[in-house]
């Protein structure tokens, strides 16, 4: 998940700092910029950032003191992905039924959420993809 | 009131006729408002009287509100705003002023007024150093994202944008971020009034019974319900009626970006309460 790999594909972009709420302005941002980019129409730009925003924030609030979080995004002809992930002390999975989820699964066209253990802790991800609309040519 | 409040500030900005006569009667020109703060808090939450009465205080204390705007005035951002700020502070000082706690109001607004007008310098600094091109570049997307969207039925990309203005897709990009960078709320719009509440009745009872799944339907629906009515209508027309910002927008009458805003803050703040709540 990380630049260590060394490998990323073309169209991958990936963003990793601090899990603090403070660095949802810095998120926000690349997320319009990205959606703009692939042409987007301005209510998916929208939605798409206040989806980030919404995935991010649920992750910030349950990562463990300290710990990273990475931000990846792959665009497609189709589709923008997006996954977030974070180190927890809880293994919890971000709930399915939570207003939250709501607003996640309103705004994109697919949400998931997963845990994994890692060391003493667990990382937690959460996955969404907007598709893009079939409007304009 | 405040249209009225707005309006009666910036004529009145050299000071009004009303509050030179106090003056002269009086040291600060402030006095005879004193027992108004007494008969309104004697007053029941409900008490029609209270309205009437919280009115006089604003307005009778504008010369106030004025007098700390101009105190900040030429350093950038326009002196209607910072009437419109500085009346805002005056406001919340108003309502928050305890007359039985022992000092006099003035040395409970005056802060409260500056305070809030340093806290508009702070969040609407953009406004001082987005150039000028960008602000009209970004006004000219949004009439043109109005007008495309009628046209198409749908909300215009970037590309479609470049094309009906004219311009390049790096200029459209640069129009459409300086539109995020707007100072998050202009002060009319947390001074406007609330949309109606006939086009609003229907939609509130589906919020409940759309909220029925979610598992923090309780700790949420207070926070829903103390949201502000437009705030309210367009979280419910977004996430229970799937309506899209574009649609949104047109129906309650102000831009996408507007509503994009709007629907951002909501969301941040329904998640503050969230938190908050579980603390």
């Amino acid at each position: 998940m990380s630049v260590e790999d060394g490998d990323s594909s073309p169209d991958e972009i990936e963003l990793r700092l601090g899990a603090e709420l403070t660095n949802l302005p810095i998120i926000r941002s690349l997320t319009s910029s990205i959606a703009m980019r692939a042409d987007y129409d301005l209510d998916a730009i929208a939605d798409m950032k206040l989806a980030v925003d919404e995935a991010c924030s649920t992750l910030i609030t349950r990562a463990a003191p300290n710990a990273a979080l990475s931000c990846v995004f792959k665009v497609s002809k189709d589709e923008i992905r997006f996954v977030v992930s974070t180190r927890s002390t809880s293994d919890g999975r971000p709930s399915n039924d939570s207003f939250g989820w709501r607003v996640l699964t309103t705004l994109t066209d697919h949400a998931d959420s997963w845990v994994e253990p890692d060391g003493g802790q667990h990382l937690v991800h959460i996955e969404v993809a907007k598709r893009r609309a079939d409007g304009p040519a | 009131m405040t249209d009225d409040a707005g309006s009666k500030g910036s004529k009145g900005s050299k000071g009004s006729k009303d509050s030179k006569a106090d003056r002269e009667n009086s040291e600060t020109g402030y006095e005879h408002l004193a027992p108004l703060f007494e008969q309104m808090a004697a007053l029941d939450e409900n008490d029609p009287d209270r309205a009437e009465l919280r009115n006089k205080l604003v307005t009778g204390h504008l010369p106030l509100a004025e007098h700390i705007a101009a105190r900040f005035s030429n350093r950038g951002v326009p002196r209607e705003d910072l009437v419109q700020v500085a009346t805002l502070g005056l406001i919340n000082a108003v309502d928050r002023f305890q007359p039985d706690r022992g000092t006099d109001f003035l040395s409970f607004a005056v802060p409260t007024v500056m305070g809030e007008v340093r806290r508009h310098f702070r969040d609407a600094s953009w406004s001082m150093h987005v150039p000028r091109r960008l602000k009209e570049l970004n006004l000219a997307i949004n009439s043109a994202s109005a007008e495309l969207s009628q046209r198409l039925g749908r909300a215009p990309t970037p590309s479609e944008l470049a094309r009906h203005l004219d311009l390049s897709q790096e200029q459209v990009y640069e129009g459409l971020e300086a539109g995020n960078a707007y100072h998050s709320m202009s002060l009319d719009e947390a001074l406007s009034p609330d949309v109606d509440s006939d086009s609003l009745g229907e939609q509130l009872g589906e919020t409940d019974t759309a909220l029925d799944g979610v598992d923090d339907y309780e700790s949420l629906r207070p926070l829903i319900e103390r949201l502000p009515e437009r705030e309210r209508m367009i979280l419910t027309l977004r996430f229970f009626r799937h309506m899209t910002q574009t649609q949104i927008a047109d129906r309650i009458g102000i831009s996408q970006m507007h509503v994009s805003r709007l629907l951002a803050r909501t969301l941040e703040q329904l998640r503050e309460g969230m938190l908050s709540d579980e603390d």
